[in-house]
């Protein structure tokens, strides 16, 4: 079937077939890569994105249902060359290893400051609970999420 | 003319013996004292900036023009042998390109002598063929489509944990058995004034990648591209080219990025296999990727494991006998290291008994896992060290002290620096170690404890690993090394080492890592030795350079090379005045290139090279619902030199995250009458999460070892998981008074724990 998602704030148009994820179409429809598939069954989070501002896993949602929402993958936080505070906190407080979950944990973080501009220590482990890391990084997210509050992260 | 020696170098507890040249020169060791521009600096990770704004582009990322989908399938029974495989279903779906069998391809020893896609089945997800679709959901549908049949044969998954352990490899060949002594433990046992006797059990635990592995390869005439997620980026290239019968010239393997690898994924994939097949087969580029119920089926783990282990002191601590036997569930096929080389090498003991049972299975082989053998092997001796001290009514921690190995037990000899000490006091004082043992312990629901837990790790690396330092016209420098970035940081610390031995700014020089026609040989990274391997030949190349680009400023500057010291971009005659900028000279000579040409050296002779470590734990334990909460971890780590201490500290946590998860959730369960595993996906099967971790106060207290290599640094990685879980079983310990002896520290185990102390 023929879809329109807005990505980014552009428009992509593409051939899915109707069971295709929304994960799925972001990467080999839209060519954005930067959402990734951990487990293609919501467990890990790596996949995770912005649809009219909230955290959803992608890889539950199908692509069919998304047209006329608004979708935002990690390639369209920074602000061109200008790193979101986020990102730049990401990378400041090393708060990444691998990087394989990176984009899923910063747009989780991005929807957690737009809510809460200074997050409690419960509202930041609420907030990312569903954004797995295997290689260790969570007290340096946590410290990022802190870090780029500051900053105005929450803008 | 190049001079041979052979070198001892050691790989997560195996020793090889390896002939290597001699460097055409030594640079002289960076010291405690060494005066370093560079390395030992907070340096942000170089790739930052792509792993946050997603151009990061790992293997699962690779797409290429016309890319089909491959995908395996997998056999249904845990033994047996296909009788019947059908695949025409599969080949007349609309968008199936090919399809894989053993007919159609050369025979590859894949389980022992058996070949890949084999008939003969050992274990549930065993691969036994594969197709290649346009896209993956197609390929899913063709998998389905496959029909199979079996002759089921009986199977064995579970592991045996008495003496007499019958079943083998496959049912055919006896368990492997190492038995070793150390002195006489039968006669120290009878002179001990205490013994004390346990058994523990560890579990089947997966490395859970959140990049699951996976290829995408490129079939064009005679050359082979391969995107592969890998810890060797040559590993694959010279086992893909043995596989397939070519040579190693048409192979390019590339790892830029990959998403973890913690052990797995060391080796040349039947993923990878399978997709250049299918891309010679359909002359188009097959990306095979595991999902992640195949991640946890076929893509290796750390063995379960049941130890009996008796320990034996005099009254005042001192061990005298050690006695460990261990029955070790490899999976069908697997490296037989041996988690009872801690009990030979952690404490200073001169009887020590290690008898290892090797038992193959109806289960996916092992894969080594961060720290293997040593992780399995400490719980056990680290509980029985805790079980002795209450037994004298000792302190733990004393009892460590009284046994504190300043020399190599194994080989009475010296290590070329031992911090084990300092890393107990730093983490005794830290965690307020003599008022938390004295506190006593109240009756009420929840209750508190500490444990502490040492470590000790071969991580000191080895050659070959080789390096190329180019000099650009306009002064900058270009690093190129065939090694590859896990998530350790090792693309920024080789940038660092570079830029340090040049006296360039960092931001002069650019590293090219992870492709095997853009840089020279280094080993698989693996055994926390990539930087110690890789560290001195990217300090050679750059100090072979640095020594060309000395030559020509001695001229200009009229002084001779040995009078010069570069720094900050500027050579300079040493407490002079007169300099000269690298650029200046590099400008001078046009497109002269200067090369730089670097490689590891052997490891010296007649010492030990080790990392050190201890952590301690504080945890709460409810009595009620049996739950252990860990509160706090601290870690002292001894990993000679750190070339940056931030990504030192990432790796610091990691290993304890990770050591987390095994002492309280990590578990895979096979199901013995079904044959296989049962909780598969990262739902079923718990890894730790963002509300799951304590506070963490980890630091590393060493300055640098220039004994073990001129660089002045040994491996960490894998370090950091070893004390963890005991640390966390021996804080539960304190706690309850009663130890849990088997892993994880679930709360029905902790329940009945306290019920049989009852």
């Amino acid at each position: 079937m023929h879809i329109s998602l807005t990505v980014n704030r552009g428009t992509h148009t593409m051939d899915v077939e109707p069971r295709a994820s929304l994960l799925d179409a972001l990467r080999d429809g839209v060519g954005l890569t930067g959402a990734k598939h951990g487990c293609d069954r919501g467990e890990c989070g790596t996949c995770t994105i912005l649809v009219d501002g909230r955290p959803i896993y992608s890889c539950l949602a199908l692509a069919c249902e998304y047209q006329g929402r608004s979708i935002e993958t990690i390639e369209g936080l920074a602000d061109g060359d200008e790193l979101h505070p986020l990102q730049r906190a990401f990378v400041a407080a090393d708060a990444l290893q691998c990087g394989f979950c990176t984009p899923g944990q910063i747009l989780s973080a991005t929807a957690l400051l737009r809510a809460h501009r200074r997050p409690t220590d419960a509202e930041i482990t609420h907030a990312m609970a569903g954004n797995l890391c295997r290689c260790g990084t969570y007290p340096k997210i946590r410290k990022a999420i802190r870090l780029a509050a500051e900053d105005g992260g929450g803008r | 003319m190049t001079r041979f020696v052979t070198t001892t170098v050691e790989i997560e507890g195996r020793e090889e013996t390896k002939v290597v040249e001699m460097p055409a020169f030594d640079p002289a060791p960076w010291g405690p004292d060494a005066k370093l521009e560079v390395v030992g600096e907070r340096v942000p990770r170089l790739d930052g900036v792509d792993k946050v704004t997603g151009r990061a582009r790992y293997t699962h990322d690779v797409r290429l023009p016309g890319m089909l989908h491959a995908r395996v399938i997998r056999a249904t029974v845990p033994a047996g042998r296909v009788t019947h495989l059908d695949l025409s279903r599969a080949r007349a779906l609309p968008g199936v390109h090919a399809t894989l069998t053993a007919a159609d391809m050369p025979r590859i020893p894949w389980l022992g002598e058996e070949p890949l896609f084999g008939s003969e089945i050992h274990y549930w997800g065993q691969p036994i063929a594969a197709v290649a679709a346009e896209t993956e959901a197609v390929a899913r549908d063709a998998v389905r489509s496959a029909r199979v049949s079996y002759r089921a044969e009986p199977f064995r998954v579970d592991l045996p944990t008495a003496g007499s352990v019958r079943t083998g490899h496959f049912g055919v060949t006896p368990p492997e058995i190492r038995r070793e002594e150390r002195g006489n433990v039968a006669a120290a046992l009878g002179e001990a004034d205490a013994t004390v006797t346990a058994t523990y059990r560890v579990p089947v635990a997966l490395h859970q990648a959140l990049e699951t592995h996976g290829a995408v390869v490129s079939w064009e005439g005679d050359r082979v591209t391969v995107y592969d997620s890998t810890q060797g980026i040559f590993r694959v290239r010279s086992e893909l080219a043995q596989h397939l019968g070519i040579g190693q010239h048409q192979i390019r393997v590339i790892s830029e990025y990959m998403g973890g690898g913690f052990g797995a994924k060391s080796s040349c994939g039947a993923y990878t296999i399978a997709a250049a097949l299918l891309s010679k087969e359909t002359g188009r580029p097959v990306r095979c990727v595991w999902d992640r119920h195949e991640e946890c089926v076929d893509a290796g783990h750390r063995p379960e494991t049941a130890f009996r282990v008796t320990a034996a002191a005099r009254r005042d601590g001192t061990l005298v006998a050690l006695d460990v036997e261990a029955w070790v569930a490899m999976g069908v096929v697997g490296w037989a290291g041996g988690p009872g080389k801690i009990f030979q090498e952690q404490y200073r003991c001169p009887n020590v008994r290690v008898v290892q049972h090797f038992w193959y299975g109806n289960v996916g082989g092992m894969e080594a896992f961060r720290g293997p053998f040593h992780v399995e092997g400490a719980f056990a001796l680290e509980s029985a060290i805790d079980l002795l001290a209450q037994k004298l009514g000792l302190d733990p921690l004393e009892v460590r002290r009284k046994n504190h190995a300043t020399e190599d037990p194994v080989k009475a000899r010296p290590y070329t620096t031992e911090l084990l000490g300092e890393c107990w006091d730093e983490v005794a004082t830290r965690i307020g170690w003599e008022k938390a043992r004295k506190k006593k312990k109240e009756g009420g629901r929840f209750v508190r404890g500490v444990g502490i837990a040492s470590q000790v790790w071969g991580a000191a690396g080895g050659p070959p690993a080789y390096a190329l330092v180019r000099l650009n016209r306009d002064g900058t420098a270009l690093v190129q090394t065939g090694t590859q970035d896990l998530g350790t940081g090792a693309r920024t610390i080789f940038a660092q080492i570079a830029a340090a031995a040049l006296g360039l700014p960092l931001a002069d020089v650019r590293i090219v890592i992870g492709d095997t026609d853009a840089g020279p040989y280094t080993n698989t990274s693996w055994g926390s030795m990539t930087t110690p391997s890789v560290g001195p030949a990217v300090r050679m190349a750059a100090e072979d350079a640095k020594r060309q680009l000395f030559e020509i400023a001695a001229e200009l500057l009229k002084s001779s090379p040995d009078q010069l010291e570069a720094s900050g971009g500027r050579i300079s005659v040493r407490g002079g005045a007169p300099s000269i900028a690298i650029r200046e000279i590099t400008a001078k000579l046009g497109d002269i290139m200067l090369i730089g040409r670097g490689q590891r050296g052997p490891n010296p002779e007649g010492v030990t090279m080790r990392s050190f470590g201890a952590q301690a734990a504080e945890v709460e334990v409810d009595r009620v619902t049996g739950r252990v909460r860990v509160l706090r971890i601290v870690a002292a780590h001894d990993c000679g030199r750190v070339i940056n201490p931030e990504l030192a500290e990432s790796q610091l946590h990691g290993g304890i995250i990770l050591g987390l998860g095994y002492a309280l959730f990590e578990r895979r369960e096979s199901d013995a009458k079904l044959g296989r595993p049962l909780n598969l996906g990262l739902h079923e099967y718990k890894i730790p999460t963002h509300a799951d971790i304590p506070e963490i106060d980890a630091r590393i207290i060493s300055v640098a070892d220039p004994a073990a290599n001129h660089v002045g640094a040994k491996g960490l990685a894998e370090a950091p998981i070893i004390p963890t879980a005991p640390a966390i079983a021996n804080a539960v310990f304190d706690a309850l008074g009663v130890q849990v002896t088997e892993l994880p520290l679930t709360p029905s185990r902790v329940l009945e724990a306290i019920k049989t102390a009852r």
